[in-house]
């Protein structure tokens, strides 16, 4: 049903110039605009992706001069490569949870409840992102010392959970503020007990919010390189810190542009997976749900 | 309520990824057990991740050439000969401040006598005189490394630094665009070449990378009499830098001349690519990493490499150092020894192109023959230290801006 | 007018969130927990950000305020090392030009992403949705990656000088190891925060009121200036505030496709720490980085913290 759809509109233009040409005149200034981001936004990252299927790539043409796959097998197949990318994947999916757990019910505190110091310890936050944090890891570095967290998963966590704070409270307490209490109360002078209010009133309205804070904290984290590397090595390389030794070092442009590739895999999939979402939600407002 | 599926799939998927990896990577880094020795250095011996095995790690910021053949060729070498040792090498390039950054480790591991996890560096401690103070680097010597009798005693560049290989910074051109009787031979011609044709040659900033740092001292021993035996000691003699200045005259007199009127990558390998895409047509590179370009394909075959011939632009004996505190200190004083071996400086010329730490004679005849063109003992040595620290200072403050001479 | 487009929800709802908080206590006093429930929850982040930014950023300070005087050993409270970053030509340059990149970085953002806004709220087109996918992808893309894709493709005899090229275009100069090279690279990367953000305050002003204006015989460009522009100046300030923090010790992209000299503070403060050794200089610069990006963040605060005017 809903291919078909969506399929109509398109058929028609097809058969019918003159339609298509009146749609593409009204439609134009979106054109220019998908041409020019295209150009802008994904022209850059073509350069990466036709590297990284290149055997050779001599100026002055525009596309490799030797097209091949010999780079993938021979990157993909480094003993450093398959033992970090699923620590990598691993580890920002832990960070984004624990992240989630601690920082959901502070953000719940700070939205809904009052007390002394609130919004100077939720705007303290901004913190995190304000002072250059290479003067940091120094003293970091002797802190966890001292605490044996040098070298483990425990210490990476730790130290990628500060980059994701900002996020993780930010957006789910503004989430928190901005229902409608009107709901939560109805709910409750029927007689909803309060656990049972929060999972089926409010937990759903807070829910887009709770998954752009997680999509956007897992995205970071995965990319997240120097705290990853001043804490974490030698037991703990995740990708992006190989990725940065091989892309800055590196005489053969292929390893970094594969690496590149796959390092966006992940995130990609996520888009995906909302992508697929957009669809099924159009469906389902097409049914009228 | 699509939202609720997406968080449930998003949640679901990352369990899921989580426990995979949980049970299904016995060769990613065991880092949940590896850490628990750090607390009871009693019980030292058998760290449990390789069972039985003592770990020796291996830190390097070199680039990859380096990293790729420490980790391909001497590590299986080196537990070959050493069962009772498992290699862990480390890369740390690019990220903050590579191997600096775990030293500074080890020294607060010393703070609070901790395991440092570190046992080998692939670097010059002489960089950062404040760790060497603290004494968190060895000394080494034949006394704890035997085969350090055979390297030459002008190698050396610090106690605390052991040389291993060593590599060359050569002139690159692209033979297709300039007729090899043009190529300048002495730096004097390269001076005039450069302004004859503006926007074809670069060189990277000397702090950035080896390959435009010997070239900057290469202009330092122009005006100061071509000696470089006078740049030895560790502290620089005032005398001599009061000449830095003409030195930096004559780069800046070349500024506009360089790659798009003075625009000077960061790093050694930026500049290869220029070289690579016919940006520019001449440039400053290392013996060791334009070999690897050539052979791999990265650089086209039309690129040929000379050497100045009044006086060469200075090489380096790259150092490894050990840090007094390991855990595993004895296995670092071997892995140093193994790799003065005849065996391991054989691989540095065989395989990365470089030269040997120790002398010509011990390698095999073989060898000394096929190489004759590059066996050279008049590869200059510059100190580095507060030497490369003056020679960067006055490089960013005089040739990349002229903001200290406009000022009054 | 609500698309259901899961991805604009969650767009909104970050931008939402951005531009929102923290709206005072909703007058929610009937269901207020005990205080002290509230510190308990918000213990565990608020331990971390204490222990891992505020502790070592307290040291740093302390650090670079007491010197030690190098003959009798004594500790004074000084601002010598200050004055010594100010004296310097070099370091006032480098933070001069960090200044001026950020400044136009910022203002680059609000000429590209305004219009974007604009385009996002009002069409209708079905294009609209592609637009807005370019526009996100940004964020899933590392900044060492984005440099290693703006050398090869604006570098000489990049993709693009390529291009132009192939149509007949020569004498291209390259962006690459120029100041505006920084600023292309930052400003790609800013650009879904941004356009997040303005569409966001573009969506509060309702069409009823756009409606109305136009009743009454205003042009677009009145509405724009009398309209749009005024109500919107909060997520302006947001956008502006934010950036400027991200953009101002901005590191990697500086880095490697900056020029030699000038250089922005974050690479100037890595090379005083890892090529002069020099330590307390390094932290100086972090500190001086962070009084200047705390100052924003002042403002931004006192933006957020002003009631709306509706």
């Amino acid at each position: 049903m809903a291919t078909l759809t969506s399929a109509t509109p398109t058929r028609e233009m097809a058969l019918n110039p003159t339609l298509l040409w009146k749609r593409m005149r009204r439609e134009l200034l979106s054109v220019v605009l998908v041409v020019v981001l295209f150009i802008v936004i994904i022209g850059p990252m073509l350069t990466v992706i036709f590297w990284a299927f290149a055997e050779q790539w001599r100026y002055p043409s525009l596309v490799p001069t030797k097209w091949g796959l010999s780079y993938w097998q021979e990157t993909l197949t480094r003993a450093d490569v398959t033992a970090a990318l699923p620590l990598s994947i691993g580890l920002a999916t832990i960070v984004t949870f624990l992240s989630a757990v601690i920082c959901l019910p502070a953000s719940y505190a700070f939205a809904r409840m009052n007390f002394p110091g609130r919004q100077g310890f939720l705007l303290s936050f901004l913190a995190t992102n304000a002072f250059p944090r290479f003067g940091l890891y120094v003293s970091i570095a002797v802190v966890f010392f001292r605490l044996n967290l040098i070298g483990t998963l425990p210490g990476v966590i730790l130290i990628q959970i500060v980059n994701t704070l900002l996020l993780m409270i930010w957006i789910p307490t503004a989430a928190f503020q901005n229902i409608d209490r009107s709901l939560e109360e109805a709910a409750l002078d029927v007689g909803a007990s309060r656990v049972r209010v929060f999972l089926q009133i409010t937990l759903p309205l807070v829910l887009p919010a709770l998954s752009a804070a997680i999509l956007l904290t897992f995205v970071s984290t995965f990319y997240e390189a120097q705290g990853a590397l001043i804490i974490g090595v030698p037991n703990i390389q995740t990708m992006p810190v190989l990725m940065y030794s091989i892309i800055n070092s590196q005489v053969i442009v292929q390893y970094g542009a594969v690496i590149s590739l796959v390092l966006w895999l992940p995130s990609l999939l996520l888009l995906t997976f909302a992508q697929r979402f957009v669809r099924g939600n159009t469906i389902s407002a097409g049914f009228g749900v | 309520m699509p939202y609720r599926k997406f968080f449930a799939v998003t949640l679901l998927v990352g369990i899921l990824i989580g426990a995979l990896i949980a049970c299904s990577s016995p060769s990613a880094p065991p880092a949940t057990s590896a850490p628990a020795a750090t607390s009871a250095p009693a019980a030292t011996n058998a760290p449990p991740p390789s069972g039985g095995k003592s770990v020796v790690n291996f830190y390097t910021d070199g680039d990859t050439n380096i990293s790729d053949w420490i980790a391909n060729k001497v590590k299986p070498a080196f537990e070959k000969a050493y069962p009772q040792y498992e290699l862990k090498v480390t890369t740390v390039r690019g990220v903050g401040n590579g191997v600096a950054d775990i030293a500074a480790r080890a020294q607060a591991a010393m703070q609070t006598g901790a395991d440092p996890q570190a046992e080998v560096f692939d670097w010059d401690p002489r960089g950062r005189p404040e760790y060497i103070q603290a004494g968190v680097f060895e000394k080494l010597s034949p006394a704890n490394v035997p085969n350090a009798k055979n390297v030459p005693e002008a190698y050396y560049l610090s106690e605390y630094g052991m040389p291993y290989r060593g590599s060359q910074v050569l002139l690159a051109y692209d033979s297709s665009k300039i007729p090899d009787n043009e190529v300048p031979k002495t730096f004097a011609d390269l001076v005039t070449w450069v302004k004859a044709h503006p926007g074809q040659f670069v060189y990277c900033r000397p702090d950035k990378g080896g390959s435009g740092g010997n070239f900057v001292v290469r202009a330092l021993y122009e005006v100061t009499g071509k000696d470089p035996k006078i740049f030895q000691s560790a502290d620089p003699d005032p005398k001599i830098l009061a000449e830095f200045p003409k030195a930096w005259e004559l780069l800046r007199s070349m500024h506009d001349s360089i790659y798009q009127n003075g625009s000077y990558p960061a790093g050694n390998n930026p500049v290869l690519e220029l070289l690579a895409n016919g940006s520019v047509s001449m440039a400053t590179v290392w013996s060791d990493q334009s070999r690897q370009a050539l052979d791999k394909g990265v650089l086209p075959p039309t690129i040929k490499v000379v050497q100045f011939t009044d006086l060469p632009m200075p090489g380096s004996y790259a150092p490894l150092s050990v840090v007094a505190g390991a855990k595993n200190k004895q296995g670092a004083l071997d892995f140093v020894n193994f790799m003065l071996s005849v065996e391991e400086q054989t691989s540095v010329v065989k395989d990365i192109g470089g030269f040997p730490a120790i002398e010509w004679k011990y390698l095999p005849q073989d060898l000394q023959t096929q190489f004759t063109s590059v066996i050279t003992n008049n590869v200059p040595y510059w100190p580095g230290g507060k030497w490369s620290t003056e020679r960067d200072k006055g490089w960013y403050e005089n040739v990349a801006t002229n903001i200290k001479q406009g000022s009054p | 007018m609500t698309r259901p487009y899961n991805r604009k929800k969650i767009f909104m709802a970050t931008a939402r969130a951005l531009t929102a908080q923290p709206a005072p206590p909703a007058a929610a006093k009937r269901r207020d927990l005990s205080g002290l429930f509230g510190y308990v929850l918000i213990a565990p982040p608020v331990a971390i950000m204490l222990l891992l930014i505020f502790y070592p950023a307290i040291e740093a300070v302390i650090e670079t305020i007491f010197v030690s005087d190098a003959q009798t050993g004594q500790t004074t409270l000084s601002l010598q090392n200050y004055i010594a970053f100010f004296q310097d030509p070099i370091l006032r340059a480098n933070l001069t030009f960090t200044v001026l990149v950020t400044l136009a970085t910022v203002f680059m953002l609000f000429v590209v992403g305004y219009p974007l806004a604009m385009y996002l709220r009002f069409s209708k087109s079905r294009l609209a949705g592609t637009v807005q996918v370019l526009t996100l992808f940004p964020l899933f893309v590392p900044g060492v990656i984005l440099a290693f894709a703006l050398i090869r493709f604006l570098g000489t005899h990049g993709m693009f000088d390529t291009l132009l090229g192939i149509v007949g275009i020569s004498g291209y100069r390259t962006p690459y190891l120029q100041p505006q090279g920084i600023v292309i690279a930052l400003v790609w990367e800013h650009i879904p925060f941004t356009v997040l953000v303005l569409t966001a305050g573009l969506r509060q002003v309702e069409d009823a009121v756009i409606e109305s204006a136009r009743d009454v015989g205003a042009s677009g460009w009145q509405i724009f200036t009398r309209i749009l522009l005024p109500l919107t100046t909060r997520s302006a300030l947001i956008v502006f505030c934010l950036n400027v923090i991200g953009v101002f010790g901005a590191f990697t992209l500086p880095y490697l496709l900056g020029p030699a000299q000038p250089m922005m503070m974050g690479v100037s403060m890595q090379q005083a720490f890892n090529n002069y050794q020099d330590r307390i200089g390094a932290l100086t610069q972090a500190v001086l980085t962070f009084l200047i990006c705390a100052a924003v963040g002042v403002l931004y605060v006192r933006t957020i913290t002003r009631p709306r005017e509706r």
